[in-house]
């Protein structure tokens, strides 16, 4: 089953928010991405990454003062079927990792769901963030 | 360490979202309610509680229209400590559970830096993973 691995937050000062994360809940840095979407800070409680960002543009169509949760991120075994699952669902298709520079690791699609929701999709996982479960098969082998 | 395990989405549509994650990503419903502070479906992925809520106040001052994510909330191992940690940080307290009774949801409510919503609770979201055991623990 694919597993909700990433959270981000759309935030004016990241470092002070990474600070009030890592020191309430122990969360620990991960990395610091400063991409052509985003700056900031990311965070992991060792199952998800939370990433606390400055957006440079604004994806989700709320302005540029938007302050929120932001969107979410889905680990998924395979890209491409998932990819062809969500457009036969409806889902909107927004950007691909690679386009326009933007790093590895972070994404690697981007969807909009009902409701014009935002939520990834990856195979490799963001930083921090736990692998996708062994199948109980493959483990017994 | 505390874990993230619950994911708030506010949605004008509540029932066709949780059908999109279900059948996106074999996501399965553990929970439905109509309660107080919303209407919706609890979703798992076995770890994470999804949340897909038709909220009945503005918790968040984005207006009743608002949709999208909405907050997250974080399982803890002694309510009483993070909340004083957080409220020590600066976090400003919001709600507690009108059920002291009920678990499996919020405990307590706070909004953190830039007034984000984040839940706290020391029992699990139904449906999701509870805290690892302590390596010490573990091998007694």
């Amino acid at each position: 089953m694919p597993k909700l691995r990433h959270i981000a937050i759309a935030a004016e000062d990241p470092e002070a928010m990474a600070e009030f994360y890592k020191k309430a809940f122990d969360f620990k840095e991960v990395g610091r991405p400063n991409g052509y979407l985003a700056d900031g800070v990311f965070l992991s409680d060792g199952t998800l990454n939370m990433a606390i960002l400055k957006f440079k543009t604004d994806q989700l169509g709320k302005g540029m003062d938007f302050r929120g949760i932001h969107h979410f991120g889905v680990l998924v075994e395979d890209v491409e079927e998932f990819t062809k699952k969500l457009d036969s669902l409806g889902a909107e298709h927004y950007i691909d990792q690679g386009q326009s520079g933007h790093q590895a690791g972070y994404f690697e699609k981007k969807f909009f769901g009902p409701e014009h929701i935002m939520f990834d999709i990856a195979e490799h996982g963001w930083a921090g963030a736990e692998p996708l479960p062994v199948p109980v098969k493959e483990a017994a082998e | 360490m505390a874990k993230l395990r619950h994911i708030a989405i506010a949605a004008k549509d509540p029932d066709a979202m949780a059908d999109f994650y279900c059948k996106a990503f074999d996501f399965k419903i553990v929970r439905s309610n109509d309660g107080p502070l919303a209407y919706g479906h609890h979703l798992s992925d076995g770890t994470i509680d999804l949340a897909i809520l038709r909220f009945k106040s503005d918790q968040i001052g984005k207006g009743m229209d608002y949709t999208g994510l909405h907050h997250f909330g974080i399982l803890v191992e002694d309510m009483e400590e993070s909340a004083k940690i957080v409220e020590g940080l600066g976090g400003k307290h919001y709600m507690d559970q009108s059920n002291p009774d009920r678990t499996g949801g919020f405990e307590t409510k706070f909004y953190g830096p830039e007034g984000i919503l984040f839940d706290v609770a020391e029992h699990p979201w139904t449906g999701t993973e509870p805290l690892p055991v302590p390596v010490k623990q573990a091998a007694e």
